[in-house]
């Protein structure tokens, strides 16, 4: 290297977006808890699967009944996986490398958006896989029936909303375990306040995750079905996704 | 080339860092040294875009910080060796890094070799590491990209003195070859034995700065000099408060 000569070539450029995203899918499941975390979400939902197709005679083993039963835990462990894909480089501190190596944080967090939309994908593969694999082997007695393509769609967007939300609430909280038990215990104290107070109720329809999002894996969707889960996303998902992006842009790292 | 012009960083009513300016130029060493709780960690993250100034501004080879597409394959950064995934393996944490820079993963296992950290050391979890090997593995991180310019914070800590003397080499290895080097320390007697120039600061603002022998020419050399200066710092705190 010679001193007085040194630049920084003009043509350089920054790290793809593509080398980001796997770099964040790396460090998803390069960790002890990144990788239990997520062998935990394909494990429930074989496990489901399994248990639907043994109980009851194997009555509930159709096609139909075994995916919807083996998305609906998923939707409840992804968003942890989304939570930590942010919140654990706050809680590690690793945001002093990260951010020194890619000083433009909002690719950092958009690229952790990517990396949990792939794991979204991959846990619907294996739910979709494991229903099918089981359908075929331990047949429902009247027969497994057929999957239909609204069904699979809505069960991807359950998935895809439910992960985002934990990123959502990852990035506005940043810390690993208030983020998690906060995301986790919210819909319970929704539920147990508007048992009591009346008018929370009615806001429930439009408000309460599992009631608006949960028949994603079980009815074709109305409009109206469709209202109440946007109203559901906006409030869960954008609004503590903003604050996220600008907190997650905006805070001094220690 | 490192170059801070009136850098402060405010949190609310209290200025953390005051109007703080230096350069650093390629071919030296230069240490910032001073008390805990100066601002010394705070102003290097503001050079390397961490944390915010409230004003002034600094730049790091001729660009801001945050302007350069690739900053990892101009400038090594090591803010806090304690900073590393407690769950993910010391190789790893360095191939993450090589990825993300583009450099061959080969680079990795010869930064390994440089900061003395064997193939057992290199599968271990981060967990496991002492505060030294941490230490060694920050250094590496930071070497990978095969920077032009190194910015550490307290690189010497938890090294023990063998360890201390590599480093010292490393570094004045490092400035032989045309580099610029910036460390902070609380050490007095480290940074005068690896600093071409210090930059002494005390209570947020610079309060001296200049060689290791303009600083140390006076009666008692740099250490009595080190403590009038954050002395008398203190004493105005006090008074002050007062």
């Amino acid at each position: 290297m010679s001193a007085l000569a040194y630049r920084i070539p003009a043509d350089e450029r920054q790290p793809s977006f593509s080398r980001l995203t796997r770099i964040e899918l790396r460090k998803m499941l390069d960790t002890r808890s990144g990788l239990w975390a997520s062998i935990a979400v394909a494990a429930i939902s074989l496990i489901t699967v399994i248990i639907t197709a043994f109980v009851k005679g194997g009555q509930d083993a159709t096609l139909t009944q075994l995916f919807n039963n083996s998305i609906q835990p998923v939707a409840i462990l992804l968003p942890v996986l989304g939570v930590l894909l942010v919140s654990s480089e706050w809680s590690q501190r690793t945001t002093l490398t990260t951010f020194t190596l890619i000083p433009h944080r909002g690719r950092v967090l958009f690229a952790k958006v990517a990396a949990a939309l792939l794991l979204t994908l991959a846990a619907f593969a294996i739910c979709l896989v494991a229903s099918v694999l089981i359908g075929e082997l331990f047949p429902a007695p009247g027969g497994t029936g057929a999957l239909s393509i609204v069904l699979l769609a809505q069960g991807l967007v359950f998935l895809g909303a439910t992960m985002l939300i934990g990123v959502a609430f990852g990035a506005a909280i940043m810390v690993s375990a208030p983020a998690i038990v906060i995301y986790l215990a919210l819909p319970t104290a929704w539920d147990a306040l508007s048992s009591v107070l009346a008018p929370l109720k009615t806001l429930s329809k439009w408000l309460a995750i599992g009631p608006t999002l949960g028949p994603l894996g079980t009815r074709s969707f109305s409009a109206s079905d469709w209202g109440h889960a946007g109203t559901t996303v906006a409030l869960w998902l954008v609004l503590p996704l903003i604050v996220g992006v600008w907190r997650f842009a905006r805070r001094d790292v220690n | 080339m490192i170059e801070a012009s009136s850098l402060t960083k405010r949190y609310g009513e209290r200025a953390a860092v005051q109007d703080v300016s230096f350069t650093c130029t390629p071919g030296t060493v230069t240490g910032f040294l001073g008390p805990n709780g100066a601002g010394k960690s705070t102003t290097l993250k503001m050079l390397c875009g961490l944390a915010h100034p409230t004003s002034g501004r600094s730049t790091v080879l001729g660009r801001s910080y945050a302007e350069i597409p690739n900053p990892g394959r101009h400038v090594g950064v090591l803010i806090d060796a304690s900073a590393a995934h407690e769950g993910r393996r010391g190789r790893e944490t360095l191939a993450i890094t090589a990825e993300l820079l583009g450099v061959a993963d080969t680079r990795v296992d010869e930064m390994l070799r440089l900061v003395d950290l064997d193939a057992s050391a290199a599968r271990k979890r981060v967990s496991q590491y002492s505060l030294g090997m941490r230490q060694r593995l920050g250094i590496a991180n930071a070497l990978l990209g095969d920077p032009q310019l190194l910015i550490l914070d307290e690189p010497a800590n938890g090294l023990d003195p063998v360890g201390m003397r590599w480093m010292r080499g490393l570094l004045r290895d490092f400035a032989a070859r045309g580099g610029t080097v910036l460390l902070s320390s609380h050490l007095l007697h480290e940074v005068e034995a690896i600093a071409d120039r210090v930059v002494i600061i005390a209570g947020g603002r610079i309060v001296a700065q200049g060689t290791s022998t303009e600083l140390g020419a006076g009666a008692g050399g740099l250490e009595q000099l080190f403590f009038q200066l954050t002395d008398a710092h203190d004493r105005t705190l006090e008074e002050v408060s007062r």
